[in-house]
Order: structure tokens, then sequence, then C-alpha cells
């Protein structure tokens, strides 16, 4: 990784722990600076609230010319997050066709929150589950908060 | 000692005026004589049109307004300033360059005799803000300007834009480091602002991927509308080889993409062949998409991405016209036009049967069998059974009528029908005399009827008579197994 990708991170670290989006929390280790943990509350206002999730942000060697990669460590039921082990995220901004290098950390952070509280079901990982978020809401909903009891707490 | 006090009065004022404007100089003390250069820079930008060419121009700098103050001993008192306006070029029109001088008359008149050449240099420095009117929200009509003008004029407004920028402080979006406009480029279309070294690293690396489609404004938001075709014809609008040129990115690196793009534009072209030697398969017919050689092909190219929907814009739509010249120059002018020539190791081939050039007139069909149409199939079994090629040319000639001795129709060589030798145009005949000729002795006037191509004429020329040697050939062999089948059936029986 380039010094110029470090001086980065660590700029943006530094923008992101001072202003950091509400009910968030990043665990950044100076060693190894392209790893971050972040800790995220469900939105209030969103079916996860209540719930703790535990998600990674890995910084490629070539970042910024490429997107960070997003996983969440918490299982969550959202059409946007992979439901398996890996619980990755790959759309909007993330994706590698359409990141753009002046996009930051911080934009990434609230595009997750975003999709907490609407996840956007037109770009879906899980097209089942999408699916249900369309046509039967109630039992996503149930499914969502189920999860988060099971998973989250 | 009246005299002193105005000589001071002059001088104080001069040298006041000096102090607010440092580029104003004193030229001389006797007549009192100073000048001043006025930048020109409109709110918003003049609208040009240089001669008759219809583009209009809007310049946002304009080579400055000299003032030429001259006072007289009497002034302020009893003169008013002597105010002479020019620019060069003379991009002002004369008339409002008077009535400007004229405000400094009026202005003194006004003052009743006080100095006021701050007041009449504020005033200038006020209306260059709408050119002088030049530029008024009211005034749509561009100024008409020389064509000899256009260089300098333009030249100065990048110049001094170029100095603007310069100076300017921009936060990259990359680094997010705050950088100098001399260390940062600002996009020519759609102006965001990247610091060089960013750019360099991220075109470099997407051109070493083969990342052709992000070779665009890094700037987020740039070409989006919210309008999800319209966005993606503006995200199609990749950066021209020459603006990559100016960030700057290396020569080499910029080939390398140019050479890609070719590349691929080649391989979408149906009608670009490859080079059959398998050590070489460079491009023939390439010509569309001249070989990158040099930067001044890259300059020429304006915007090297043609917009969506016009695929094949102007240099393919005279591109028939051209080739169809090329046939009609060559001799006999056949309609055939199979040369191809490797741009790589400039092997002449045929791109019908990829084979070396043969010649225009030689009947070729493609490699595999199974690309020949039946009726393809059909002329070329036909060609072979009765026709005898020219042992100059290679042009298929079929005898309607007459004695042996052909003449070329193409090349005006003399051969023999029967075996395609070349003859002798001083005694031709001698060939069909000559006792050694087996094939030929006697048979002068064979076939006098011509090589009709009906059934009941089993030669045709040298080529029938290759055909019927191994009609025989494989007769012999028929027979000859026929006969060893006999054999061993009747060993069998025995």
């Amino acid at each position: 990784m380039s010094t110029g990708a470090k001086k980065r991170i660590m700029r943006e670290y530094n923008e992101c722990t001072a202003d950091t989006p509400a009910g968030m929390k990043i665990n950044f280790d100076e060693q190894n600076m392209t790893e971050w943990e972040i800790l995220l509350d469900g939105p209030d206002q969103s079916i996860y609230a209540g719930g703790h999730f535990k998600l990674k942000m890995t910084f490629p060697t070539e970042y910024p010319f490429k997107p960070p990669v997003v996983s969440f460590k918490t299982k969550i039921y959202h059409p946007n997050v992979s439901n398996d082990d890996k619980g990755s995220m790959c759309l909007g901004m993330l994706r590698a066709d359409e990141w753009k290098p002046p996009n930051k950390v911080v934009a990434v952070l609230r595009l997750i929150q975003a999709l907490l509280i609407e996840p956007n079901a037109d770009d879906a990982i899980e097209p089942s589950i999408a699916n249900e978020y369309k046509e039967n809401r109630k039992e996503f909903e149930k499914n969502a908060k189920d999860w988060v009891k099971r998973y989250a707490k | 000692m009246t005299d002193l006090a105005t000589e001071d009065e002059r001088e104080e004022e001069l040298s006041t005026l000096q102090s607010i404007y440092p580029e104003l100089s004193i030229i001389s003390t006797s007549p009192l004589v100073a000048d001043i250069d006025i930048a020109v820079a409109p709110v918003k930008p003049l609208p040009i049109v240089f001669g008759s060419e219809p583009v209009r121009y809007r310049l946002s700098y304009l080579p400055s307004l000299r003032l030429r103050i001259t006072l007289p001993a009497v002034y302020p008192a009893r003169k008013p300033p002597e105010l002479a306006l020019t620019t060069t070029p003379s991009w002002i029109p004369n008339h409002i360059l008077r009535a400007l001088e004229d405000v400094g008359r009026s202005l003194w008149e006004e003052y009743g005799g006080m100095p006021i050449l701050f007041t009449y240099i504020s005033h200038l420095q006020e209306a260059t803000e709408t050119a002088f009117g030049l530029a008024d929200s009211t005034n749509t009509q561009s100024l008409q300007l020389p064509d000899d003008w256009k260089a300098t004029l333009l030249e100065f407004d990048t110049t001094e834009r170029r100095e603007k920028f310069d100076q300017e402080t921009f936060d990259c979006g990359i680094c997010l480091e705050p950088k100098k406009g001399a260390v940062c480029y600002r996009m020519e279309r759609c102006e965001h602002v990247f610091c060089k070294v960013c750019l360099q690293d991220f075109y470099s690396n997407a051109i070493i991927e083969g990342d052709v489609n992000s070779i665009k404004c890094l700037d987020p938001g740039c070409g989006k509308t919210g309008d999800a075709t319209a966005d993606r014809r503006k995200n199609a609008r990749l950066l021209s080889a020459r603006e990559l040129l100016q960030i700057p990115l290396g020569w080499d690196m910029v080939k390398r993409l140019a050479e890609m793009k070719r590349k691929k534009k080649i391989e979408a072209d149906k009608s670009i062949v490859n080079c059959p030697r398998k050590w070489c398969q460079g491009f023939a017919r390439s010509e569309k998409y001249p070989k990158i050689t040099d930067a001044t092909l890259l300059e020429n190219d304006p915007n090297s991405e043609p917009e969506e929907g016009s695929e094949h814009p102007a240099p393919d739509a005279d591109a028939p016209a051209k080739s169809e010249d090329k046939i009609g120059k060559r001799p006999g002018g056949a309609s055939t036009d199979r040369l191809a020539i490797c741009e790589d190791c400039n092997l002449a081939f045929c791109c019908v049967c990829l084979a070396s050039w043969h010649g225009d007139f030689v009947y070729c069909g493609p490699r595999k069998e199974a690309e020949l149409s039946e009726e393809d199939q059909a002329s070329l079994n036909f060609i072979l059974k009765h026709t005898s090629p020219c042992p100059t040319c290679s042009v298929p000639s079929q005898k309607i009528h007459g004695c042996n001795h052909m003449t070329c129709y193409q090349c005006k060589t003399h051969f023999c029908y029967l075996c395609s030798s070349w003859l002798d145009p001083g005694n031709p005949y001698q060939h069909f005399n000559n006792k050694k000729k087996k094939g030929c002795y006697q048979r002068l006037w064979d076939l006098e009827e011509g090589d009709g191509g009906g059934d009941d004429v089993r030669f045709g020329g040298a080529r029938g008579a290759v055909a019927e040697a191994e009609f025989w050939e494989q007769e012999a062999l028929r027979i000859q197994m026929e006969e060893i089948q006999v054999h061993d059936n009747g060993g069998g029986n025995t």
C-alpha cells in the first residue's frame, strides 16, 4: 500500500472520529489500518432497533482507487446483505464500477445506516428476502426482528 | 510660489496613486506623463465572434486597457487631465474609448477643478466588470472582431486563466489534501479539479489494468442527472487522449490506452481480417483505424469516444467510396477486392483463401469448404474443369472456338490452351509441331468447337487435362484393386 493511501485512510479515520454518525463506533488499529471494525446500533426508526451489529471494513491495496469492502460479521436479515458467513454488501458506491475515489468512508457508513432504515430491494443480493420485503412486508419484519433477537443482542 | 504648489499637487496625486496602484508608472516628469494598465475581467464572459467564423467564444480575460495620463501644468485648477485610452490589439470599439475619455473631462468639471484621477480609475475599473457595456446582460450581441486577433485574444485568456488557477487552492478529493492550482488539473468538460499526482496514479493504474471505461472524471456526481439513460451516455464520455497528455500522463501510457481502444474497435469490426501468419496475426484492412504512431495522431482526434448512437461516424461513411476508387485503379477493374496487407509484417494475402496474394484473377474460395456456398462450389468446379489459366496473370480463360493458340485478353500473353504453357509470340505454332510435347503435338485444332462445358466434352484445357489425368489415375487404381480382389476371391475358392 502506498504512503498516499495510508495517509488518506488515516485522514479519513480522523474525519470519522470527529464526525461519527450517531449509533456507530469505530475500532481502529494503527498496526493494521486497512481493517476497521465498526460497531453499529440498529437505527431507532428501523426494524433493526435494539440490535448491535459488528461490521468489518477492509481497504484494498489500491484504495482509494478501488472501493472498501464491507461485510456484516453479525448475521442480519436484509435484502442487501448476503445471508452467509461472509455477510457481504455490494451495491451503489460499493460496486467497483460505481466507486469513485473521492467517495469517503463516512459516505459509506451513512449508506449502510440508510439501508438499515430503508432496504434497497431493487438492488438486492438476496432475491428471496427482497421478494418477501416487497410482497409480504409483515413476514419480512417478523423475520428481521427475530434475527435481531437471535444474533444481534 | 504658486507654480511650485501646483506642481506639488500633481506629483503628490500621482505618488498617492502609485501607492494604491503599484503598476502605475511615471513615464516623464516634464511634461508629467503616467501609464497604468487596467485589467479587464468581466463578471460575465464576453461573447466574441472572430471574422466570419460561426463559433462564439466566451472570454473571461481580455487584454488590459492602457490609460495614459498627461497632466498639464495648470491641472487640476484650470485644465482637465489629458486622458488617452488604448488596447493592444484594439479590441474595444473606438467610440467606447472616446466616451470613456470624455467621462474624465466631465468628472473634472463635476469636481470643480479637484484632483480626479483616483475617482476616474475606479470608474474605469468598475466599467471593466461589464467589459464597458459589451458584456452587459441587456446586450445579447457578440463583439465582432477580425480573425487575425483570434490567436492573441484566446491565448491571453488561457494564460490569465492558468495564472489565476495556479494561485488558487483546491482540496483534492482523492488524497484529501489541499493543493495549489499549479499542481492540480481542471477537467476540460466538467471543470472538476483534482491534483495531478492522484489523477496520474488513478489513470495509469486503470490503463495498466485495461479498465478503459474508468478513464473519466473522478467526481462521484459527475455526469449524473438522475436520468439513468442520459447518465449512461454521459458516463461513456471518456477523457480524450489529448486531455490525458495535458494532465500530463506519459506518452507510453496514453499510447497504450489508444492501442487498447483501437484493438477493441477493430475486434468489433467484421471487415477487418487477421494476418494468416501464425506468428504475426496483425490486422489488415484497418486503414479506418490509423495505427498509433505519434502524438499528432491523437491531437487530431478531438473526442476519441464517439457519441452513442453514432457508432459509425464520418470516416466510415466515406470508406466505401475510397475502396471503390482503389478497385477502379486496378488493371482490368476487377470487382473482387480480396487483397489484404498486414499492417505489422506487410504480408500481402488474399482475405478469402488466406493464401499469400495470388493476383486479382485467380478464382479462390474460403479455406474451409463448409464456408463455400453451393453456387460458389459449382462455379469453382466449372472453372476447374473448363478453363485454362494464363501462365502470366493466372486469369482463367475459356476457349469458345478456334485453335488452341490463345492470347490472354488480360495481359496479351500467348499460351497453349491444352497445357497452359507460354508460347513465343513470334512463332506460337511451333509448340504444336514439337514431337516432344506429347500432349499437344498435332493437336492445334483439338476441341475446335470450343470448351463448351457440356458433359459430352471430357477435355477442358490445362485444368481439364489435370482433372482427366486424376480421373484416369483413380480409374487405374480402381481396376487394380478390383483385380486384386478377384485374385483374392479366386484364391479363397480353391
